[in-house]
């Protein structure tokens, strides 16, 4: 696999109230890139529903782990790393984060249809949980 | 990253809930507690608008269902307003169109609760 041209990297609190700082970096890192508005929005939403995500995984942990964002910049594409700590297997509790079990199926549904792959990894039982997701610059 | 809830009564048992922001995870709990809260009045007839509305994720979209939920177990309804392609974009591509009676305008969600 090549090296991407760039990577940018977060780590953010596992709270509600840091999610909008991941968005925020998020949509300055594809601003940079030749994705048209829609797409920009699209991915600051579906990397959003990925960090909320963990949030309703984390169950009310007092001290959860923190939330590792990952751009890999490469010419043609974006690669959004959004790894957590949580078990993998780990169920999305309701109301951990305010939400719903709708909320966790909605949040995947949206992370589908925005990027144009998703894929999610437990790193080989490494403790981590890694959503990947992708989207490509439009010729 | 904040969210304004301002609501207003212009009719009898109608509440329309004026959004300004984000709806997100951090700031969804406050919509949802503002429809609680309007639902417990008796306010039963709400409209949300959504036109000031930046950014809408998953969470709020479960508020919005949830609220509609509520309302209709109290013989009521939960409206919305929404002029953004952006935003209507994220209700049709969770098929919540087919879901949710959305207007344009304040008007025109106001003449739908006659």
């Amino acid at each position: 696999m090549s090296q991407p041209e760039a990577i940018v990297e977060l780590s953010i609190p596992s709270r509600p109230e840091y999610v909008g700082v991941a968005r925020l970096a998020i949509l300055g890192v594809a601003s940079r890139m030749r994705f048209s508005y829609d797409e920009v929005e699209d991915i600051r939403l579906a990397v959003g529903e990925a960090c909320t995500s963990v949030l309703d995984r984390v169950e009310g942990q007092a001290e959860a782990p923190p939330i590792q964002i990952r751009c890999l910049i490469d010419p043609g594409k974006l690669t959004v790393e959004v790894t957590d700590c949580v078990a993998a297997d780990a169920k999305a509790t309701p109301g951990a984060a305010g939400g719903t079990h709708d909320d966790v199926q909605l949040g995947g549904v949206l992370i589908r249809i925005l990027m144009d792959e998703v894929t999610a990894d437990d790193n080989g039982g490494a403790g981590t949980h890694t959503i990947r997701m992708v989207k490509y610059v439009a010729r | 990253m904040n969210l304004r809830v301002e609501t207003t009564t212009p009719r009898e048992n109608v509440a329309v809930v004026a959004l300004t922001g984000e709806v997100d995870v951090y700031t969804s709990p406050r919509l949802k507690q503002e429809i609680v809260d309007l639902l417990n009045q008796g306010l039963t007839r709400i409209v949300v608008d959504t036109t000031k509305v930046e950014y809408l994720d998953s969470t709020g979209l479960g508020v919005l269902i949830g609220g509609l939920k509520r309302a209709r177990e109290r013989d009521g309804d939960l409206r919305l307003i929404c002029d953004s392609p952006r935003i209507l974009r994220i209700f049709e591509i969770t098929g919540l169109t087919k879901i949710f009676d959305i207007h344009r305008s304040e008007a025109e969600a106001l003449e739908a609760l006659k």
